[in-house]
């Protein structure tokens, strides 16, 4: 049985009994997942390869209805609503539900312009705003020092983890309530890792998090929460500090001390 | 002979033959090429750009009609053929992707490709210069526009799909609807790959001759009525090449030459297009 605290806080997100099947599958690919996000908190997901974490992740933003024929089951409560109805207006809740990627993925356009993308999206056209908060966006991503003087350049010249920070710059600008980060540092060096990580957890002030990582150390570094993830199912969900020191399912000790994964 | 000595004495043949075979094709290009270029530049003068096309032994003759009556159908050609087949391959690539539907346009775009561009002449003859009972500007741009359809199409469809997908989903994921994401983004990332497209369909219509015949057919003076017989550069070749008169061979010649340093130009342009945005990669 899994072992899933209740959380006292006020939540963002709440899964409950979710499942979710791919076009074609079978069986779900995730299996009655029941569990609380934190607001204003940073929740980690962990687990082996193939556990599900990615999938459950892309669910909070509906990014698998990009692909058609994938179901969902059961339910994600957001803001009083599950966000799995069929009348979900999914422009609006990914305004609401921003996300960051593995790989940087800058627009080819200026770094002006890929920060200001969300926001024309949103129909803001006032050219002082607009650049208002083009620059505090920037600022609350920590990039404005390094980018603040050529903000007409192609947002393609900048190194990995510029790239990855002014996607940061461009998820924050539309001000979301929820940010969702698949695996932001796995394609970048030791010090850009640092960074993202020193912005993550200043940004849990304002947003709450979920990111998904293969780095167990990341988890423990950034996290308040943890889950752990195998085959489908969340076997723990906990306080960070007490899952990684005492975890009460076996499977999760297992994992954190390196006897598979 | 050891095993090795035989060895290394094929491979001397094959490498000889190899070579020989790739020195003679190139050697009949650079005769072609230089045959036109020593024949194109001794005939060229600032009266083919005055003077239209006027009988032969008329020191006043030109390819002034010629010119413009080619410029008109390329123009209109590409009018036609470049929003077709920026569409066409935008749908295959961001939403027939891989679907039987889309796979079925890809094999007949490809066959299209490969048709015999007289065969489009004929096709157009039957559907608008019959009906219309005379040769127009019209029927020789519509001919010109399907055979750049596919062309366009294709390398359209081809660019698309080098768009990285998590750029796409990462402006989903920004709350954009498709059409902006592939208007502000996926356009944006492939706008090298796709004008390099729109030159080569350019350059692929350029040199037709066959379905020019039958549709805008030729004309030796200077028109832009779209609804009459119009000249262009090929059919005028054909015609001054072949008759017997030495002013207008002359003429034949440097609207090959012209027509020639189009073509290669827009090829040599093309190619660049790409070369830069793959090093700024």
């Amino acid at each position: 049985m899994a072992s899933i605290i209740d959380i006292k806080e006020e939540c963002a997100l709440h899964v409950r009994d979710f499942e979710f099947t791919y076009k074609g599958a079978a069986a779900p690919s995730l299996k009655k997942i029941t569990m609380p996000i934190a607001k204003h908190s940073i929740t980690a997901l962990i687990g082996p390869s193939g556990c599900g974490k990615t999938t459950l992740l892309r669910s909070f933003n509906r990014m698998h209805d990009l692909y058609p024929g994938n179901s969902y089951a059961g339910e994600i409560e957001f803001e009083g609503r599950n966000i799995l109805g069929a009348k979900e207006d999914l422009i609006h809740l990914r305004t609401k539900i921003g996300m960051i990627f593995q790989k940087p993925t800058a627009f080819p356009m200026s770094i002006f312009d890929n920060v200001a993308y969300g926001m024309r999206l949103q129909g803001i056209k006032n050219k002082t705003e607009l650049s208002d908060r083009v620059e505090k966006a920037l600022k609350d991503a920590a990039i404005w020092k390094e980018v603040g003087d050529r903000l007409k350049h192609d947002a393609n010249g900048l190194s990995g983890g510029q790239q990855q920070r002014l996607c940061i710059a461009r998820a924050i600008a539309v001000e979301p309530e929820v940010l969702l980060f698949d695996e932001p540092t796995s394609a970048l060096d030791p010090i850009s890792t640092q960074g993202i990580e020193r912005l993550v957890i200043e940004l849990k002030e304002r947003v709450s998090i979920i990111i998904v990582t293969h780095n167990m150390q990341q988890a423990a570094r950034v996290s308040d929460y943890t889950g752990f993830m195998y085959l489908g199912e969340l076997i723990e969900l906990g306080e960070t500090e007490k899952l990684f020191v005492t975890p009460k399912e076996k499977l999760t000790q297992e994992y954190i001390t390196g006897k598979f994964g | 002979m050891t095993a090795v000595q035989k060895r290394v004495f094929i491979n001397k043949v094959a490498l000889t033959l190899s070579t020989l075979s790739a020195l003679i094709a190139l050697g009949f290009l650079f005769w072609i090429l230089g045959v036109l270029v020593m024949k194109g530049i001794s005939a060229l003068n600032w009266n083919i750009f005055i003077f239209d096309g006027a009988p032969p032994g008329n020191p006043e003759s030109g390819l002034k009609h010629a010119l413009v009556g080619q410029a008109i159908l390329i123009g209109m050609a590409t009018a036609i053929g470049v929003p077709l087949g920026i569409l066409a391959g935008t749908y295959l690539s961001e939403y027939g992707k891989n679907s039987k539907l889309a796979h079925t346009i890809r094999d007949i775009s490809d066959i299209m490709m490969s048709a015999p561009s007289i065969v489009i002449g004929a096709f157009v003859y039957a559907i608008v210069v019959m009906p219309m009972g005379h040769f127009s500007a019209w029927a020789g741009a519509i001919a010109l526009g399907i055979i750049m359809i596919p062309v366009i199409l294709r390398t359209t469809d081809d660019m698309l799909q080098l768009v990285p997908g998590e750029l796409r989903e990462a402006a989903f994921a920004l709350g954009a609807p498709k059409y902006k994401v592939i208007l502000s983004v996926v356009y944006r990332g492939a706008k090298a790959g796709i004008l390099t497209g729109v030159l080569l369909g350019i350059a692929r219509v350029g040199g037709e001759t066959a379905p020019l015949l039958f549709t805008s057919f030729n004309d030796n003076f200077f028109t832009t009525d779209l609804n009459e017989a119009m000249p262009s550069l090929t059919v005028t070749i054909f015609n001054y090449a072949t008759s017997p008169y030495e002013d207008w061979q002359q003429l034949g010649w440097a609207a090959a030459f012209i027509l020639s340093m189009f073509i290669l130009g827009l090829n040599i342009l093309g190619r660049l297009i790409l070369l830069a945005t793959k090093k700024r990669k």
